[in-house]
């Protein structure tokens, strides 16, 4: 496909364009340790990258097929006054060079509050390109496994979604679907679902995701893991998750794309539902550190070690790159001292996909 | 394990034990009479979160128990001893009836979360007002864990799942205050004069009375009334020193048996 002495001199060309916008690569030269210390001419942590970091990530996208996006954290902060959200600067930008460079999109979310249409309609409103057959969302996914398992559901679920289960039979439940409901979970809700669910011979639990918490404009709320976890505690069951991080959700993802684990690179704001779960599947995974990231202190987002997502929580506080070697993360040294968001991870991959491609000059 | 001795005290556990909500379990007042003719204390030991004392032993007094106030022994007092011993400035998550038992303490810009029973409070705002007080580091009280309880119209969620919600999206541990902790078990203890190798607890709850108290040092009875399910006691080991249809059955053992 290419020479190495051609690939290099590419690297260069793009490592002085990546510097010039202000995209210093992440890496473990652009910290406090390692090669690059200690240079008098750059301050710590901006520095460019060396060429043999960067052969060696040019080695990891070799085969990159396609791109999956998280949606809420990524590409927007959602809420605010009217609900509408806010676009993650570059993330629209992000969006367009993704689909110009022929890579493939989806785009893979454990939105539960609206159906895809209204979801497609709120995300083209802010000014993405986006259609609904590239979206991958967990409602739609459990009713593929309702009809297969011919469970009829008490749904625990934002009225907004409601439409996704029409056609679904509901009559004398035999399992409870929770989504995130948000305002829809008073105790009377929550109640009335765990009784369902105790008068139960085999009590079957769907929760759409299992997220902690997420960003609104307004603040972190509840998702609907904490929901999931309360009906678990209360009638001794284990849920079912349909939605990120389990690896079917990913797998089906990848299908409708048409690709392979090892061709595709997730980017998520989540540690363990976006990183680990796309890890778990087989994929490449990349954190931003906007939406949730960016406002805990890294301290506080501990990753789940049960799901073996991180190694270890401390981890967190330092990453910001998962290196692409062997498809294990490796975590680079040092602090990177900007914030990466969705639309400096898309331009640094994309840059060095060409640059794989079309070794020039 | 300690040697057994003589017994001395007896808890009893009230809602589902002595009564679901305001109906007696059938001949409960009696076998309590039987019960205060022998030479031991008794203790009313409960998780009941939503009513203070007062209200209790209205309902109580009502139902015509013969019991006095500082027989009973709350989680809501041993939250409180709690709060003051800590010195913190509560979000408590109780029933209006409730706050009566937290008079006097300062509740203004809260640093801690405590939760109770309080299905009024259970909305998800209050819930998101709990959860960002506790990821930005206020301590986490749980008044109890109880999964659920027996009310007329069936069962319902107990302070439990919403503590262990709260728990999982904020990677907090609950500091529990009411059964089946140990010290609850222990301060209930204070005042009688005995050690819990002398004592044994009568309630409907497996894990939250029975477990409990026999992970203190006690013997624990499970009653099958309130909100006893078919094969809770298959859910502890070591399992129940004993299993009784209801309270004057285990009071009649106690006579026979244990003195």
């Amino acid at each position: 496909m290419f020479k190495k002495g051609k690939l290099l001199q590419a690297l260069h060309v793009t490592r002085a364009r990546l510097w010039k916008c202000k995209l210093h690569f992440p890496g473990r030269f652009a910290g406090r340790k390692g090669l690059g210390a200690g240079k008098a001419c750059m301050p710590a942590g901006l520095r460019p990258p060396s060429l043999l970091m960067m052969a060696d990530w040019a080695q990891s996208l070799l085969g990159i097929k396609g791109l999956l996006l998280d949606v809420s954290g990524v590409l927007y902060d959602s809420g605010g006054e009217e609900g509408g959200g806010v676009p993650i600067p570059g993330s629209i930008e992000a969006v367009k060079k993704i689909k110009a460079s022929g890579l493939k999109l989806r785009f893979c979310t454990n939105e539960t509050q609206a159906t895809r249409e209204k979801f497609v309609e709120k995300l083209q409103r802010l000014g993405f390109d986006i259609v609904v057959n590239e979206v991958t969302a967990p409602a739609p996914a459990a009713c593929r496994i309702l009809k297969e398992r011919q469970l009829r559901p008490h749904l625990l679920v934002h009225d907004d979604v409601l439409p996704e289960f029409e056609g679904i039979d509901k009559s004398s439940p035999n399992c409870v679907v929770v989504g995130d409901a948000a305002d829809n979970f008073s105790y009377k809700n929550l109640n009335d679902a765990f009784r369902v669910l105790i008068g139960l011979e085999n009590p079957v639990l769907l929760s759409l995701g299992k997220g902690r918490y997420y960003k609104e404009t307004d603040g972190l709320k509840l998702d609907v893991g904490v929901y999931m976890k309360a009906l678990e505690y209360a009638c001794d069951i284990q849920a079912e998750v349909v939605g990120k991080p389990a690896k079917m959700f990913f797998q089906s993802a990848l299908t409708e794309m048409g690709i392979e684990p090892h061709q595709a690179i997730m980017i998520g704001d989540d540690i363990v539902h976006d990183v680990g779960g796309a890890q778990q599947c087989g994929m490449k995974a990349l954190q931003v550190r906007t939406g949730k990231y960016s406002i805990v202190h890294p301290d506080k987002t501990k990753g789940d070690t049960k799901e073996n997502a991180v190694r270890s929580p401390c981890l967190l506080s330092f990453s910001f790159c998962f290196g692409l070697r062997n498809n294990k993360q490796v975590l680079t040294e040092g602090c990177f001292p900007i914030t990466a968001d969705v639309y400096q991870w898309v331009v640094i991959i994309i840059s060095i996909l060409i640059t794989i491609v079309t070794p020039g000059p | 394990m300690a040697t057994r001795r003589a017994l001395k005290a007896v808890l009893v556990d009230l809602s589902g034990t002595l009564h679901v909500e305001d109906t007696a379990v059938p001949g409960a007042q009696e076998a309590l009479k039987r019960l205060r003719s022998a030479p031991v204390a008794i203790r009313f030991v409960t998780n009941t979160t939503k009513e203070c004392k007062q209200d209790l032993l209205q309902t109580l007094k009502k139902l015509e128990f013969d019991i006095q106030e500082d027989e009973i022994f709350t989680s809501l007092t041993a939250a409180r001893n709690l709060i003051e011993q800590k010195q913190v400035r509560p979000l408590l998550l109780v029933e209006d009836n409730a706050l009566v038992d937290f008079a006097g303490i300062d509740t203004n810009n809260p640093n801690a979360v405590v939760i109770g029973l309080a299905p009024d409070h259970f909305n998800y705002e209050m819930m998101n007002k709990a959860f960002r007080l506790i990821l930005y580091g206020a301590p986490l009280i749980a008044i109890h864990k109880a999964r659920y309880y027996k009310r007329k119209d069936g069962l319902a969620l107990g302070p439990g799942p919403f503590v262990t919600g709260l728990e999982y999206a904020t990677d907090v541990k609950a500091t529990v205050v009411g059964k089946p902790e140990r010290r609850f078990f222990l301060e209930a203890l204070r005042g009688t004069n005995c050690v819990p190798e002398e004592a044994v607890m009568i309630g409907d709850d497996c894990r939250d009375d029975v477990e409990g108290a026999q992970n203190a040092g006690m013997l624990g009875i499970l009653v099958k009334t309130g909100k006893y399910r078919k094969a809770d006691e298959a859910k502890i080991n070591p399992p129940p020193y004993l299993i009784c249809e209801s309270f004057p059955q285990a009071v009649d053992h106690i006579l026979q048996h244990l003195l």
